[in-house]
């Protein structure tokens, strides 16, 4: 559905990515992951024809953006990182304006716009001026823009940004029941978010892929069956940090403030031996808890300097 | 051609639910009533000094009172012109709701058409809203009705070239206060490259003369319709609407 090749963007002689290569099919979610400054919303804007690359080609749905931009536009839907609202336009109106935007059958607009609004559960509000609506409703009124239209893909920038917890997990709730019915790419800096909605996970840093894979796959790669043991003692923690970073099988100890957090590998013997330890040292030991790597320490370990795949 | 429909309607209901269209408005009538009725009541003693009807013989109406009416009725769409235009694209950048615009399937001609020619559709409204000062003096007398609406053809696409030049400079900026000052510049000086310049004698002149929109508006105002003013006057519209269309997709290639 999505093909993205060699695609390189400078802002002036700044690289914002480099040489990305992936593909989305048809019917997948997938979560675009990474620090700020990553280039996420810079490839978006590319797929969905917004601006030009410097080098490199798109294709969506088998046409080229930027030999066919106008068969690509209206095949996507596209929620920007500011939501693309006129605060002077009612919200139904400002629904119906973009249907009609995006040349949708006139036949269909009424409808389309009412399952927008439905979708989006934004009927209460469908009579207000967008500029009167409390920022999470701008938002939803941005989403339910990119759904209107009914398109084949939906690229959604960051769309839970600037929504409470409740709103945030509706969110999550509605791009779920979109699944099957869109192909979505989806932009994020938070994990959960992908947890809880992507089927696939692009992990990208400083301009290029890092990682590309299924959930449980990355999660099953990176970890290589490694463990991270999470310790908290009552008395000379220092002496415990310097005494553990010399059991064989530790990876790495951090000296966290109030809990020690060590890095180890799958060997039950290294656990053994970090308790042990901790014990003989007579630190007053309250809290040890095992875990394979989270993809939080994944995601960390990915997007750090000298991390690597 | 429906997704141009799609952007004036837009702009233009956007434009007139405005309240600053009405405060122009409101502002503009107050300055045309009251020049108009002291044109009409000159025109009446004059008239009646001369002690003729004055549609018959000597002094005409078009002359004597639409002329001026329709003088300052152009003087303020100079100003009043960018005020309108000013928000056209410079606030869809501001808003970001650009990025909407550039995201959905419509080509960088349709935004600028559409804007262009919702920008004029809220001019139109103000034209015949003035349009109204002679219609209801036809009530006292009758007049010569052709040379009032060659006049008005003009008014209309001297304003058009106005809305041009004011979207074009709302093209160039995210910022409302750059983009009216900015249309005000452009529209004075169509205006006085002819000035000035226009009194030399030779090729020179002749060519700032024709540049200028003064000698081209004189002659529709004074009721005759002349081809080489229409071509003109179309092609400075065609031209700055052309230069929008290139910003426009010139926002591609950052
Ligand atoms: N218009 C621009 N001009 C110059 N540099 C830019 C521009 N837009 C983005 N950049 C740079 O390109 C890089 C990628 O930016 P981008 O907005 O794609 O990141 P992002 O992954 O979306 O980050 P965030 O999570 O903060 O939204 C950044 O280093 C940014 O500073
Ligand atoms: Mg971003």
């Amino acid at each position: 559905m999505i093909e993205v090749k060699n695609l390189s963007k400078n802002y002036g002689d700044r690289a914002a990515i480099n040489a990305l290569n992936f593909t989305v099919k048809k019917g997948e979610v997938v979560g675009f992951l990474g620090p700020n400054g990553a280039g996420k919303s810079t490839t978006m804007k590319i797929i969905t024809g917004y601006m030009a690359p410097s080098s490199g080609e798109v294709q969506v749905a088998g046409f080229d953006v930027f030999e066919n931009p106008l068969e690509v536009k209206r095949r996507i839907g596209y929620l920007p990182e500011t939501p693309p609202v006129y605060h002077d336009m009612f919200v139904r109106d400002y629904l119906t304006f973009v249907a009609n935007l995006k040349g949708v059958d006139k036949s269909r607009v009424k409808t389309l716009v009412a399952s927008a609004l439905e979708k989006t559960t934004l009927n209460d509000v469908a009579g207000r001026l967008i500029g009167n609506l409390s920022k999470g409703f701008k938002q939803r009124v941005g989403l339910a823009q990119a759904l209107v239209s009914d398109p084949e893909i939906l690229v959604l920038d960051e769309p839970t940004v600037g929504l409470d917890p409740k709103q945030v997990s509706e969110m999550r709730d509605l791009i779920r029941q979109l699944r099957g019915q869109h192909t979505i790419i989806l932009s994020t800096h938070i994990l959960p978010e992908v947890q809880a909605s992507c089927d696939k996970v692009i992990i990208i840093n400083r301009g290029a892929i890092v990682a590309e894979d299924s959930l449980e796959n990355l999660s099953k790669r990176m970890s290589g069956g490694g463990r991270s043991i999470h310790v908290r003692v009552r008395r000379n923690q220092d002496a415990v940090v310097r005494a553990i970073a010399g059991v064989t099988g530790v990876r790495k100890v951090t000296n966290a403030g109030n809990s020690i957090e060590i890095e180890a590998d799958a060997q039950e013997e290294t656990v053994e031996q970090v308790a042990a330890l901790i014990v003989n040292q007579g630190a007053g030991l309250v809290e040890l808890k095992v875990q394979s790597l989270a993809l939080e320490d994944i995601f960390i370990k990915l997007t750090s300097p000298g991390g690597a795949a | 051609m429906r997704g141009t429909l799609t952007l004036a309607g837009k702009d233009l209901r956007n434009l007139l639910t405005n309240p600053l269209f009405y405060v122009i408005a409101a502002l503009a009538n107050v300055v045309w009533s009251f020049n108009y009725m002291r044109g009409l009541l000159q025109f009446a003693q004059r008239s009646l000094a001369m002690s003729q009807p004055g549609m018959e013989a000597g002094l005409s109406l078009q002359r004597e009172v639409f002329l001026a009416h329709i003088s300052y009725v152009h003087l303020l769409f100079v100003f009043l012109i960018p005020a309108l235009t000013m928000r056209l694209l410079a606030e869809e950048k501001r808003l970001r709701t650009y990025d909407l615009l550039l995201t959905s399937p419509v080509t960088a001609t349709q935004i600028a058409l559409g804007k262009f020619l919702g920008g004029l559709g809220a001019v139109s409204v103000l034209i015949l809203i003035s349009f109204i000062y002679p219609l209801a003096t036809r009530a006292v007398g009758a007049y010569p009705f052709v040379p009032l609406l060659a006049a008005y053809l003009g008014l209309l696409l001297v304003s058009a070239v106005y809305v041009a030049v004011g979207l074009f400079a709302s093209a160039l900026t995210e910022s409302i206060m750059l983009s009216v000052i900015m249309a005000l510049i452009f529209n004075l000086m169509l205006w006085f490259v002819s000035q000035g310049l226009g009194e030399q004698a030779g090729t020179a002149g002749a060519v700032m003369e024709y540049i200028g929109l003064g000698q081209h508006f004189t002659g529709f105002i004074m009721g005759s319709i002349k081809l080489n003013s229409l071509v003109y006057l179309c092609s400075v519209i065609g031209f700055f609407v052309f230069l929008t269309q290139r910003v426009v997709e010139s926002s591609r290639w950052r």
